[in-house]
């Protein structure tokens, strides 16, 4: 969420006169040995827990990735070093660049489906009166607390291929060959289940930032834009997402990767079957290192899945830091 | 979320790395004075289901008596996700003896967690043990673990509903069985002549042994999957009939759903299954439950089956190496495979046999004489583990896709998985 409201706050029409001087703030005499390091003592228990939750296993993962450790290394506590044998493994591997491939694919089709979404229904909050605001609005924070576990296991049951509630509803309707159809019988049925889940799930949280961000917009622009013979269409273009742009952006890269690294849905609905066919980065690195017990495989997956991040994330911060140069 | 958890893991085994070392060296100490066994306790792993309650009583009373002041901890442990379990257990040293699964007895002891035991395997009892059922126990000559109890697969179904279609004794043949399936999807309150979901490859592992074929064969030194051999296409010829009576789902195995729950609703006619999977009284009542051995093609001889069983073994890093083999002694005592008999098990010894004399047992241990383990390679748990290609295949050639080009597909895979480095 930070990333986003920074720029937002920055970006919004009509503060810019309002920001102080920084310098103004600070006290006049010289500032006590206290105070100068009361923010890095502020900081200090974050850092230590990112260092010790994040850093640490992510250093450990990258030593891990350069060893042959299988079971048998793990029980006898042997090290192997094996230098680059299990990245160069895998990238020559048609297995791993097919699951990149469907990674990447199933990343794209989710982020739009979530974005797109996500922003009508937060115009939609925008638009409506309070008492229907409210009853959307915990819809979509119940929506959004759900474990996600549960949301799996939800929708594994309504797309049971015997007692699921979907087939019966399409039965109704009259397309009787739906009554029994197994959704994960095939890549693209499965895949179907996975993206409805990971879209659902995700709404709720373009839709609150969304709507909050809306609210920064002064409705003398609306109405300046109405006034000149502006459409919705043209509103949404020309004053909305130019406002809003940096919360856009911030928001689709944290989007890209949340389903990026997503695992636990796609392995809980159908364990990257049907095949194989719907196994992404993740849950390749999960069934070849924890499921076919070899850790330093695994890890080497693990390190080029942050790789892939990294060069995307790489990307996100250049925009930032223009930006911020500019303003 | 992947990263933490190798990490995780790999801080335990670093942690517990030292620890080991540290301790190793007392061990020494204790030897001089073996009546004293305060204040140690050996870890013992058993598996869901195996162990009787009264076996298990039995056992920790002799313990008790045999070893004063030593506690006896047994732990239950679920079948599902055990392997990650024993791999830890073995590599931090928090279990001493433990029940691993015939299949994947030759994995662990190529990991170097298992002790060898062929030194002991006199004391063990283990010259009347059945050569067939010891097997999985031995890897390149040496005994890593003790065949504890087998068991396999038999037709266990629903005597009245088979009454109710007018079929009067059990079939010999498998047209037989054919012809009796046929009567019992014309039956009004039938739902499915057999229950027999597309993955249950126990049963199909079974049927390919009967053909005198392999899953996997071994070419030199490598193994190379075999699904593409006659006997396992002729094997599947045999499954695909019989699952074409079953309305189960063809992308599961037996487990989900438990395919006990839905022969106990009372409306299937039959199920393949082992003597634990058969309705609890209370489902349904024990004398209409009946058991045969799946027929063969011919009546001379049942199918073949998949001799599924378990080992008993000692960790390699155990803090008390005496305790644990004692307890492995007692375990596997004539006294505790009788009762392992009599619940309907086959024991480690022939000589026992005569103690199984359920219905269960009885049918099985005619099948038995057709049975089959998988190949006993320290690659094999790759094999079973999910995603496993043999169910893939299975579910792939009965939704349709062509048996030979699928076959060669899911054998390349199988071949892969038993070649992977240690």
């Amino acid at each position: 969420m930070a990333v986003q409201s920074e720029p937002v706050r920055v970006n919004s029409p009509g503060r810019s006169g309002a920001q102080q001087p920084p310098k103004s703030r600070r006290p006049a005499a010289g500032p006590s040995l206290l105070s100068r390091i009361a923010p890095y003592l502020l900081l200090l228990p974050a850092i230590v827990a990112t260092l010790a939750l994040l850093g640490w296993p992510l250093v450990k993962t990258v030593l891990l990735s350069f060893q042959n450790l299988n079971r048998r290394q793990l029980v006898q506590h042997t090290t192997e070093w094996n230098g680059f044998d299990n990245y160069k493994q895998l990238l020559t591997s048609a297995e791993f660049w097919h699951t990149t491939g469907r990674s990447i694919a199933f990343t794209a089709v989710n982020v739009v489906l979530i974005m797109v979404g996500g922003t009508l229904v937060g115009l939609l909050l925008n638009r409506l009166g309070s008492k229907m605001r409210l009853f959307l609005q915990i819809g979509l924070v119940l929506a959004w607390a759900m474990p996600i576990v549960a949301q799996t296991t939800v929708f594994t049951w309504l797309f049971d291929s015997r007692y699921g509630v979907v087939n019966w509803f399409l039965n109704q309707l009259g397309w009787h060959s739906m009554a029994t159809y197994n959704w994960y019988s095939s890549q693209l049925s499965t895949f179907f289940v996975i993206v409805l889940l990971i879209v659902w799930g995700s709404i709720p949280f373009v839709a609150f930032n969304m709507y909050a961000a809306l609210t920064t917009i002064p409705n003398e622009l609306y109405e300046a834009a109405r006034l000149d013979g502006a459409g919705s269409v043209k509103i949404f273009t020309k004053v909305v997402f130019p406002s809003l742009k940096p919360f856009f952006l911030g928001t689709t890269f944290l989007e890209v990767i949340w389903v990026f690294k997503c695992f636990t849905q796609v392995l809980a609905i159908n364990n990257g079957g049907p095949e194989r066919l719907t196994e992404t980065l993740p849950v390749y690195a999960y069934i070849e290192g924890s499921g076919n017990s070899h850790y330093g495989m695994g890890s080497a997956i693990a390190v080029l899945t942050i790789l892939m991040l990294a060069v995307l994330m790489a990307y996100y911060f250049r925009i930032i830091l223009k930006q911020e140069d500019e303003l | 979320m992947k990263r933490q958890l190798i990490a995780a893991v790999g801080v335990a085994a670093m942690v517990v790395g030292v620890a080991a070392c540290g301790s190793s060296g007392k061990s020494g100490d204790s030897a001089g004075k073996p009546a004293n066994y305060n204040g140690k306790t050996v870890t013992a792993w058993l598996m869901d289901g195996s162990a009787p309650q009264a076996w298990q009583d039995g056992v920790k009373a002799d313990f008790a008596t045999q070893f004063p002041g030593a506690k006896l901890n047994i732990q239950i442990q679920k079948w599902d996700g055990v392997g990650a379990k024993i791999t830890t257990g073995l590599s931090d040293n928090s279990v001493d003896v433990l029940e691993v699964g015939n299949t994947q007895t030759a994995g662990y002891a190529s990991t170097g967690g298992l002790m060898d035991l062929t030194s002991a395997k006199a004391d063990l009892g283990g010259s009347d043990w059945a050569a067939n059922l010891n097997a999985s126990s031995v890897l390149d000559g040496k005994q890593y673990a003790a065949p504890w109890y087998f068991s396999n697969r038999v037709v266990i179904y629903n005597k009245a509903l088979w009454t109710k279609a007018g079929i009067t004794g059990t079939p010999k043949t498998l047209d037989e069985f054919y012809a009796d399936l046929d009567k019992l999807k014309a039956t009004q309150g039938v739902s499915q002549p057999i229950y027999l979901p597309g993955q249950e490859w126990y049963t199909y592992f079974g049927l390919i042994a009967g053909e005198g074929g392999q899953i996997a064969k071994q070419n030199g030194s490598a193994w190379a999957g075999n699904l593409e051999s006659a006997e396992a296409k002729d094997a599947f010829g045999t499954y695909t009939k019989l699952q074409s009576y079953s309305t189960a789902p063809k992308d599961k195995d037996e487990a989900t759903p438990p395919q006990t729950d839905v022969f106990s609703k009372g409306d299937v006619g039959a199920m393949i299954g082992l003597g634990w999977e058969a309705p609890a009284a209370k489902d349904m009542p024990a004398d209409n439950v009946g058991y045969f051995p799946l027929p063969g093609k011919t009546a001379d001889k049942p199918s073949g089956v998949f001799l599924g069983g378990s080992n008993l073994a000692v960790a390699q890093d155990t803090k008390n190496p005496d305790l644990a083999k004692g307890l492995l002694k007692i375990m596997l005592s004539d006294k505790y495979e009788s009762m392992m008999a009599s619940s309907g098990l086959i024991p480690n010894k022939t000589s026992l046999n005569s103690l199984a004399t359920t219905p269960f047992a009885q049918a099985a241990i005619a099948a038995s004489a057709n049975g089959a383990t998988t190949p006993n390679l320290a690659n094999w748990t790759s094999v079973e583990n999910p995603p496993s290609p043999i169910k893939e295949f299975m579910t792939a050639v009965l939704q349709g896709a062509d048996y030979d080009s699928t076959a060669k597909k899911y054998d390349d895979q199988i071949t892969t998985l038993l070649g992977q480095k240690q």
